[in-house]
């Protein structure tokens, strides 16, 4: 690992939660989505996705609009501008980690 | 995580989301169609295939995003890819569209450039050879760009069809016939497999309230 502890602080903790991490990578490829669609795509329960997207939400990455379409209760999901700025970054940081990490000394 | 980790989740949204045979279908009955028209304009002497072509696109749009609607959907969500994807893909329509545009031109109106006349003779003479090529080629460029492997097959197959129709004497239609024939059934069966697999929920989990 990197020898620089500061390169370390600077990853997203919120983003790099391994569920997150792969809704972020998930709604990063797409322009939008539905919960059905993530739901299907990352194989996760519905209770455990809502929990994970609100924590997102909360932190303004993951835009979520509530709707009825044809009487049945509809969730659209997007990042966010900031979303898509923090996702990139996270990207960044961890590279430079890993781009820091010393060879494996030949034993 | 890399870019390439994104690329590949790209391709499994794109390839998820067209899982459904839904495409196979369509693109099977249109080429299907031509051939029935080419077919029709040969028995009855009436210019019937500029028709069928020319009018089944128009009505496809609104019959596919129905489709989507009533069986995707509801059964595995909606996603709504960016405009890389898309793009790439207008990209390759728009280099056919233009490729067989100038194909076109040359043939009709280049009778008298000599150049052009030694051109159009080799089109001619090759023509199912060409088509063939053609075939695999765009087939090939679409499976690529968006990671639906059965499109090499479909490639693969409208090759072999028209390099053996090079060599036999059957007419034009019947190769179209035969090719839309097969990825119009590859696209039923792909649909009920997808049915089988996405069976729809009751009311179905659209929201996580």
């Amino acid at each position: 690992m990197t020898n620089d502890p500061a390169k370390l602080k600077k990853i997203n903790r919120l983003i790099h939660e391994p569920t997150r991490l792969t809704i972020m990578m998930q709604l990063y490829v797409v322009e939008s989505a539905d919960f059905l669609f993530l739901l299907n795509q990352l194989q996760m329960t519905p209770g455990n996705l809502s929990s994970h997207l609100s924590k997102l939400e909360e932190a303004g990455y993951v835009d979520i609009v509530k709707e009825f379409i044809e009487r049945k209760p509809h969730t659209a999901l997007q990042l966010t501008k900031k979303g898509r700025e923090a996702f990139k970054e996270y990207k960044k940081n961890l590279k430079q980690v890993f781009i820091d990490l010393p060879k494996t000394p030949k034993k | 995580m890399n870019n390439t980790n994104l690329k590949d989740i790209e391709k499994r949204t794109y390839i998820s989301y067209h899982q459904d045979g839904l495409l196979d279908i369509f693109i099977g009955t249109y080429i299907l169609l031509f051939g029935i028209g080419i077919l029709l304009q040969t028995i009855t002497d009436f210019s019937t295939w500029f028709v069928i072509p020319a009018i089944f696109p128009a009505l496809m749009v609104p019959i596919w995003m129905s489709a989507k609607k009533k069986i995707t959907i509801p059964r595995i969500g909606y996603v709504k890819m960016g405009n890389k994807g898309s793009n790439k893909i207008m990209a390759v329509f728009i280099g056919t569209a233009v490729a067989g545009l100038g194909m076109f031109m040359l043939v009709s109106f280049g009778s008298n450039l000599d150049w052009a006349v030694a051109i159009k003779d080799q089109i001619i003479s090759n023509s199912m050879i060409i088509i063939g090529i053609a075939g695999i080629t765009i087939c090939s460029i679409f499976a690529y760009s968006t990671g639906l492997k059965r499109l090499y097959a479909y490639g693969l197959i409208t090759f072999i069809i028209f390099i053996t129709g090079y060599f036999v004497s059957i007419p034009f239609a019947y190769f179209l016939l035969t090719i839309g024939t097969i990825i119009t059934i590859s696209g039923f069966i792909l649909l009920w497999q997808f049915i089988k697999k996405h069976p729809l929920i009751d009311g179905g989990i659209v929201s996580d309230k």
